[in-house]
């Protein structure tokens, strides 16, 4: 056991750091475009698709070196690149289950942001239940039509292709007749509706299908393979911004502080008052705690270990953790935060949407991490199931396969 | 950066496990609950054969030279088997010796340790049971040839088998640490039963125990930090048995989720049972996190090695009770008995809970270093 980053590691750091200084754009991107400029530079200097092989345009990095860019775009307060989605899992995804002409078709404009990706998975009738999904793709020869709506699909608007999970022989069990498609979203067939979060910002749409066209070529593994494939995807998911993540919430904590040593109460700064230092020591022995565990999962990553239903632990860890965090933080913040535009500069926080915001939208936008990509409850059941052994439960769905 | 053990203390892991199930089975610890020491005799001779008792200290006294991770990994065993034994606070008087001892208490104490001959206890609690070294009451008065100690130390773990005890006491220089031989005129013992029937707490009251001066462990009057670092390193060593003692409550709640049926199905498959075994599961991990993230820092001196060690006790404290007591719960009537060993592992958790800083005083300690 040695906790000590490796001298290269610690290299890399600094140069990572030292480009972040120089590069890091000096005002907010306001436009698709602006945003597509900043992936590519990032993509350029080597910090997009760190993982990705290197015959598929990415840069063969260990998940240390993409851990260690993450948490220094965290301190520097850098934009993401724009086509994450894409470049974390519907790529790999892509690598591991397409075909030569797939990869070659796709990946390289993915990585370049050139064309943006979403994931089309989820329905307003399968949500955790994703299995039960209704979107049908009729096989037509040499392609499929598409009908059907998804729902929570983030970067909607302004996705090129999307992932799709459709039904493509309703005559077998649920899990056994779902394929997985490659669906271009700029057609006729295709609407994209933007909803409106409790946010009140629209990071995520309603997707309508209607006799939409997916060509045949654009089948991801073979027919009824969909299910399985679905469960790589989200493996994919998990796992690797989990330094980046953390150091996130270190700098909200330096805010929470000085807020708490300028708001005041009986007469004194928040920050001598007892009841609020119990609060934050609890607050801030908890975040190291998510940063030891990051470095756990990092350490077994970078021995190419597969993170397997451990993710699940991690996920359901710091999503939950967030949660606390901000409630807690709200508070000892009182009206402060409650406010939607900050004043004073400690008012501004980094959001798990990456999107900076306020303390009350950073507390709106944790309550999304307990749902997306699996729910808290879907996680315990991986958990329950997978790493602890117990038995499954007896369902309804499970009799009738 | 390699968060795993190494080949080595994977080797220790799995050798400190064989011998603890074997000889330190739930009907031995039992046993031990009525003898009038607490512990075995034999069991302590067997730890010093196996190196355990000077796996910290030093090679030219008789020890390994290995460090806290290796000792928590030892800790988190002898906390998954409850064990009755004074293993960590003989440990911790040692390391005092060992970090700031003259040469001469190296000599005398040190070999003496790792061979198994004596055992040590640390008295960090005064009268008033407050943590921060600041409050201790104990007086030393200065005599012709040393000093006098008067005062009362509460909860010092296993003294009664202690042959000598490490004591902080305020000097007319400040702040000094003694060591005060357990058969010295002027020291009685009078116990304080507890919940945990494995543990033995021991209320020690010096009247004008007469020590030398050269009993003064380190500097006269600089003891203030050496006694923290003594309440972080304790700290440490308590979450790592905690956290053996809620794994092993894991284990026994998961395996009973399998096998008992109500409804006709093992209650393990009904979610109200898995999610919180997986909430435990959680628990269990992250705590493994916390305390081997504070061990190793403790080890290479990392910078945050005081924080982490605060957020390991207040964080493994806070979840070894919550898993114990869920083990419990998932159990239900029987986690309740007597007869069967659930209770040994909840109360070993909770005795520890509480020593070496609770929670609300290592929260503090950690809010202090980062606001």
């Amino acid at each position: 056991m040695d906790l000590t980053y490796a001298p290269e590691d610690r290299a890399f750091r600094e140069q990572c750091r030292a480009w972040l200084e120089a590069n890091v754009p000096r005002h907010d991107l306001m436009t698709l475009d602006e945003r597509r400029a900043w992936h590519r530079k990032l993509y350029e200097a080597g910090y997009v698709g760190m993982l990705w092989p290197k015959e598929y345009g990415g840069w063969g990095a260990t998940p240390m070196q993409q851990a260690i860019v993450q948490d220094e775009m965290a301190r520097a307060g850098a934009p993401p690149a724009i086509n994450g989605l894409g470049i974390g899992f519907i790529g790999p995804t892509i690598i591991v289950h397409g075909t030569e002409w797939q990869k070659r078709r796709y990946l390289q404009k993915m990585l370049t942001a050139e064309e943006i990706w979403c994931q089309l998975y989820s329905e307003p009738n399968a949500g955790s239940d994703l299995a039960s999904l209704r979107t049908r793709a009729e096989d037509q020869g040499d392609h499929f039509v598409v009908n059907g709506q998804k729902i929570w699909t983030s970067s909607g608007p302004i996705a090129d292709w999307g992932i799709l999970l459709a039904r493509t022989d309703p005559g077998v069990p649920k899990h056994k007749g779902i394929s997985c498609l490659l669906l271009h979203m700029r057609q006729p067939g295709v609407e994209v509706r933007p909803l409106k979060q409790i946010t009140g910002h629209s990071l995520f749409s309603e997707v309508f299908m209607t006799n939409a066209r997916a060509e045949k070529r654009d089948l991801l593994g073979k027919p009824g393979q969909g299910w399985e494939i679905a469960q790589t995807t989200l493996g994919y998911e998990r796992g690797a911004n989990s330094l980046g993540r953390v150091t996130r919430y270190a700098i909200s904590f330096t805010q929470l502080v000085r807020a708490a040593k300028d708001l005041r109460r009986g007469g004194r700064p928040l920050l001598q008052d007892p009841v609020v230092r119990a609060k934050m020591g609890k607050l801030y022995a908890e975040l190291e705690v998510q940063r030891y565990a990051a470095l756990r999962v990092l350490s077994a990553l970078d021995k190419g270990e597969a993170p397997g239903p451990f993710s699940s632990v991690t996920k359901l860890s710091y999503t939950e953790f967030e949660k606390r965090f901000y409630e807690t933080a709200l508070e000892i913040l009182g009206p402060y935060g409650e406010l939607m535009s900050a004043t004073a500069d400690y008012e501004e926080v980094d959001t798990s949407s990456g999107e900076p915001g306020t303390w009350a939208t950073a507390f709106l936008w944790s309550r999304a991490g307990t749902i997306y990509s699996g729910s808290s409850e879907i996680q315990k059941n991986i958990i329950g199931e997978r790493v602890l052994g117990l038995p499954k439960e007896v369902r309804a769905d499970r009799l009738r396969a | 950066m390699d968060f795993s053990f190494s080949s080595d203390q994977q080797l220790l892991r799995n050798a400190a496990r064989s011998f603890l199930d074997e000889h330190m089975t739930p009907a031995t610890a039992r046993t031990l609950w009525e003898d009038p020491r607490g512990e075995s005799e034999a069991i302590w001779k067997e730890m010093a054969q196996l190196g355990w008792l000077g796996l910290s200290l030093p090679e030219a006294h008789g020890g390994s030279g290995l460090g806290m991770v290796e000792t928590a990994i030892v800790l988190e065993e002898l906390g998954r088997t409850a064990c009755p034994a004074a293993y960590w606070p003989t440990m911790l008087a040692a390391t005092a010796i060992a970090e700031a001892g003259s040469d001469a208490q190296r000599h005398r104490w040190l070999p003496a340790v790792a061979s198994g001959e004596v055992r040590a206890s640390v008295a960090l609690l005064d009268a008033e049971l407050d943590w921060h070294p600041g409050a201790t009451a104990t007086r030393a008065e200065r005599t012709s040839d040393g000093y006098a100690l008067t005062g009362a130390k509460r909860y010092v773990p296993w003294a009664h088998v202690a042959n000598v005890l490490l004591v902080p006491a305020r000097a007319p220089e400040g702040l000094t640490m003694f060591l005060v031989e357990a058969a010295a005129p002027g020291l009685t013992l009078s116990s304080a039963p507890v919940m945990d029937p494995g543990m033995r707490w021991v209320d020690v009251t010096l009247d004008r125990v007469r020590v030398s001066a050269d009993a003064v462990v380190g500097r006269e009057g600089a003891a203030e930090a050496s006694m923290l670092a003594l309440i972080r390193r304790g700290a440490v060593g308590a979450a790592a048995e905690m956290l053996g003692a809620a794994r092993r409550c894991l284990d026994m709640a998961v395996a009973y989720a399998k096998v008992r049926e109500q409804f006709g199905q093992p209650i393990g498959s009904f979610q109200a049972i898995r999610h919180t075994c997986a909430d435990m599961y959680l628990d269990v991990e992250n705590s493994h996190s916390a305390v081997y993230y504070a061990a190793w820092a403790l080890d290479a001196r990392a910078d945050d090695h005081e924080v982490a060690a605060s957020v390991a006790k207040s964080y493994v404290g806070d979840a070894a009770r919550r898993v114990c007591g869920e083990a419990i719960q998932v159990h239900g009537g029987i986690g309740f008995t007597w007869e069967y060993d659930l209770h040994v592992y909840f109360k070993r958790a909770k005795a520890l809970e509480v020593m070496y800083g609770d929670g609300d005083f290592h929260r503090e300690l950690v809010l202090r270093a980062v606001s």
